[in-house]
Order: C-alpha cells, then sequence, then structure tokens
C-alpha cells in the first residue's frame, strides 16, 4: 500500500509540473508574440496617431505602403481609433482602410462561416460608415448567431441609412430578437428620415415591435407623427404599448400631445397608464396640464399621485403653486406627494 | 506653458488626444488611471484636465467631484470626455463639476479647440 500511495503522489506531481510548465510556456510565448507586435507596430502606430492628429493632410501614403505585417500589428490601434473618431479625422482614416482593401475583404466576411469574421467585418464596415455595406449588414440581422446580429445593428445605426428601418424593424419579430434599447437606439440613429417608417409600423402585430417604433418615434422628436402616437395611447390593446406612447408623446413637446394624454390620467384607465400620463405632462411642459394634475394628486394610486406632484414641480411657478395652495386643503397622502414634490424643489434651487 | 492632464486609459485616444496638445503648444501630463489623475493633478497643478468617464478604479466622475472637493484643485478646468451620450450621463458630467463634455466619436479636431477656448475664458 505504502508502495502504492507513493507511485501515485509522484504521478501527480507528474501532471502538475507538466501542467505548470505548458502553462508558463504558454505565457512566455504570447509575452514574446505581443512584444514582437508592439514592437513590428510601434512605427506605424506613430505615423497613425501623428496621421490622424492631422486630420489627414499628412502621411496617407506612407500608411497605406505599410507592409501588411506591420500593418496588422498597429491594426487593433487603427480599428480602435476609427470606432472613437469622427469628422475629418475619421473620413481620412476611413480613406487609408479603403485604400488597402480593408473594407472589400470585410463585404466579403460578412458571409464567411465563422461568426467572429462575420462579426469583426460587420463592426468594421460600421466604423466605417459604408453606406454600400447596408445591403450585407440587413443579410446579418437574421444570422443564426445572436452576438453577429446585435453587431450589425450597431454597424447599421454607426451607418444611419433610414433604408435599412425596416428590415430592422422586421428582424424585431422573431425569436431571440435584438435588445429594445439597441433596436430604439438604432432607428434613432437613422435619423427623422425612418419616420415614415416608424409609424407605418405601429400598426405591427407583435407589441414589442409597436412599443420600439413608438420610443423611437418619440426620441426623434417626430411631430409629425403625434396624431398616430395618440391613436396608439388610446386603442392599442397593450398596456406596455400605451405607457411607450405616453412617454413618446410627452418627449415631443407640441402641444397637440396635451389633450390625449390629459384624457388617459381619466379613473377608469389602468394605474400605470395613469401614471405614465401624469409623469409625461410634466416632460410635455405645459402649464395647461396644471388643473388636471392636481385632480389627479387625490388618486387612490400611490405611484399615480407620485407622477403627478412630480411633474407640477418641473412645471415651474404655476405648479408649484397649485402644490402650495393644494397641501392646505389636502388630506395625508396627498399632503405627503406635495411635501415631497416640494422639498425636492427647494433642494434643486438651493444647489 | 500651461499644462494639461490627459487621463484615459484606453492608451491609443490618451497618446492621440496628448499629440495633438504638444501640437498645440501645450504641456501634456498624460496617465491612464483615476487615481494616477487624482495624484498628478494634486501634485503638479495643471490648468485643465481632459478626463475620460470610464476608467478603472476611479472614474471620470469620481476624480472630477474628488478635485472639485480639493481646495488645491477646485478650480481647475475640466473637460470630461466619454462614449456614454445619454442625457443622463451628460448631467452626471456637469452636476460633479465637469466645465465641458465630449462625446466619442469625437473630433480630436474640435476638442483641442474647445480646450483652447475653455483656456483663453480662463485667462480673461
Amino acid at each position: 500500500m505504502p508502495g502504492l500511495l507513493a507511485i501515485t503522489v509522484a504521478v501527480l506531481a507528474g501532471v502538475v509540473a507538466v501542467i505548470a510548465s505548458a502553462i508558463v510556456a504558454v505565457r512566455v510565448r504570447r509575452g514574446f508574440r505581443r512584444r514582437r507586435r508592439d514592437r513590428i507596430g510601434a512605427a506605424p502606430r506613430r505615423a497613425l496617431l501623428a496621421f490622424v492628429a492631422d486630420n489627414g493632410e499628412r502621411g496617407a501614403d506612407e500608411l497605406i505602403a505599410v507592409p501588411e505585417p506591420a500593418w496588422r500589428a498597429a491594426l487593433p490601434s487603427a480599428l480602435g481609433l476609427l470606432g472613437k473618431l469622427r469628422g475629418d479625422a475619421h473620413r481620412a482614416l476611413v480613406m487609408v482602410f479603403l485604400r488597402r482593401g480593408m473594407a472589400s475583404r470585410a463585404l466579403a466576411d460578412l458571409t464567411a462561416r465563422g461568426s467572429v469574421r462575420r462579426a469583426s467585418a460587420a463592426q468594421l464596415l460600421g466604423d466605417l460608415e459604408l453606406r454600400p455595406a447596408v445591403p450585407g449588414l440587413c443579410g446579418l440581422l437574421t444570422d443564426h448567431n445572436h452576438e453577429v446580429r446585435v453587431v450589425a445593428v450597431r454597424a447599421l445605426g454607426r451607418i444611419g441609412d433610414p433604408a435599412a428601418a425596416w428590415r430592422l424593424i422586421a428582424s424585431l419579430d422573431r425569436p431571440d430578437p435584438v435588445p429594445s434599447l439597441l433596436a430604439t437606439h438604432t432607428l434613432v440613429q437613422m435619423g427623422p428620415d425612418a419616420e415614415v417608417t416608424l409609424s407605418a409600423a405601429l400598426d405591427h402585430p407583435e407589441a414589442r415591435v409597436r412599443a420600439v417604433c413608438v420610443d423611437a418615434l418619440g426620441l426623434l422628436g417626430a411631430t409629425a407623427s403625434a396624431g398616430r402616437i395618440a391613436r396608439v395611447l388610446h386603442e392599442d390593446r397593450n398596456p406596455d404599448v400605451r405607457v411607450a406612447a405616453a412617454a413618446a408623446l410627452g418627449r415631443l413637446s407640441t402641444r397637440t400631445a396635451l389633450d390625449p394624454l390629459i384624457a388617459e390620467l381619466a379613473p377608469d384607465r389602468p394605474a400605470g397608464l395613469r401614471a405614465a400620463a401624469a409623469r409625461a405632462l410634466g416632460d410635455l411642459g405645459s402649464p395647461a396640464a396644471v388643473p388636471h394634475l392636481v385632480t389627479v394628486l387625490r388618486d387612490g394610486e400611490f405611484w399615480v399621485a407620485h407622477e403627478a406632484a412630480h411633474s407640477l414641480r418641473r412645471l415651474g411657478p404655476a405648479g408649484l403653486t397649485a402644490l402650495r395652495e393644494t397641501l392646505e386643503v389636502a388630506g395625508v397622502d396627498t399632503a405627503g406627494h406635495c411635501h415631497e414634490a416640494l422639498a425636492l424643489a427647494a433642494i434643486l434651487e438651493a444647489a | 506653458m500651461t499644462t494639461v492632464l490627459v487621463a484615459d486609459d484606453d492608451a491609443d485616444i490618451r497618446d492621440l488626444v496628448a499629440f495633438k496638445l504638444e501640437q498645440a503648444g501645450l504641456e501634456v501630463l498624460a496617465v491612464g488611471d483615476g487615481q494616477a489623475a487624482v495624484e498628478t493633478a494634486r501634485t503638479r497643478n495643471p490648468t485643465l484636465a481632459v478626463l475620460d468617464v470610464s476608467m478603472p478604479g476611479l472614474s471620470g466622475i469620481d476624480v472630477c467631484r474628488m478635485l472639485r472637493a480639493d481646495p488645491a484643485t477646485a478650480g481647475m478646468l475640466i473637460i470630461m470626455l466619454t462614449a456614454r451620450v445619454q442625457e443622463q450621463d451628460v448631467e452626471g458630467g456637469f452636476s460633479a463639476g465637469a466645465d465641458d463634455y465630449v462625446t466619442k466619436p469625437f473630433s480630436p479636431r474640435e476638442l483641442v479647440s474647445r480646450i483652447q477656448a475653455l483656456l483663453t475664458r480662463a485667462r480673461t
């Protein structure tokens, strides 16, 4: 038995020694490769920084002539800068990428077998803000890999072509869609020209799609769609979409949003919707909402009265006066909301 | 010579901003994290600091608050440089005491113009 134990210990020690040696060897090799890459990439990286700092006025030909191994070593810096710059510096860097043939390689890689290659290609084409890449990127919106779809959506947002809006909206109606916030942000990046498509999508059968589109319309400040959004607020069969419509109307800062929002303060509406309408009236900023919000201060639902009080605070002098007047005649619950809103107003004023 | 502190954990952005500011005739102190930014600001007392918001350890917002709370650095001009573009992020930067807020993607030329404008305003 002692002999067997000794053999086992020796075998285990051997295994540990082999694993430790392998780890050290891998780390040494990685360190060596990193130092080699840093050494090879140092000169092109310096040239790249100088080129970008000069907004591309000097040094383009030198960067294009950099041999491929040195360019590959400096590529992480070039890609990092490409995604973080705009203006002349960005345009100059894009020209270098185009002249080195990287855009055409990335376009070809959009259909590569490996998901990392597809995602990397989509990321690069987005950072290059290359409009001809939009059809290829739209093709990735139905990619079987979730991460690839997310990168493609971000790339489409960076390019900002409204022609892609409908494809993006259609891709939301599938299992495992991209996060709603990302979709909304991307649709907003496509700008006011996406408004017609977004407005049409408010009739989409999928509630999640309607909510994303109504959010995007609000963030775009799409005042021409105020009537359509008001209809969603009144008629949509999904309460979450109606809440999103209330928030969107609040962001529009147009007087036409006032009456639809006031109508949703009615006691027969769901509490979540009343609270959203009260909050949106504060966002809208019209003193005409003051008497309606004062009525809602007595709402039996805590959040509805709370939102009404804070909207009155945000409406400025007219709202603050209404809060003080209500305080004198209100019951305990209503007075609590008024006190809280007035105290916050005092703190903000002092700050 | 006017001294500017540049704090960004992204070496490429840090070197680019430093390069651009040196071209504009400013002396640059470049650091890669929030703690080093606070220490450098206290020991070297630069006129202006460009702070990245997302840094390991102390964020740019934390650094900004600490500099504003210290009488020795409270008057320093501060520009936040960040990829966070939401309204509440910008609001957070200003409420921490920043003088300006530049969002990524950014234009190096515009950043230098904003820095020079702040320095000119501070001199007058």
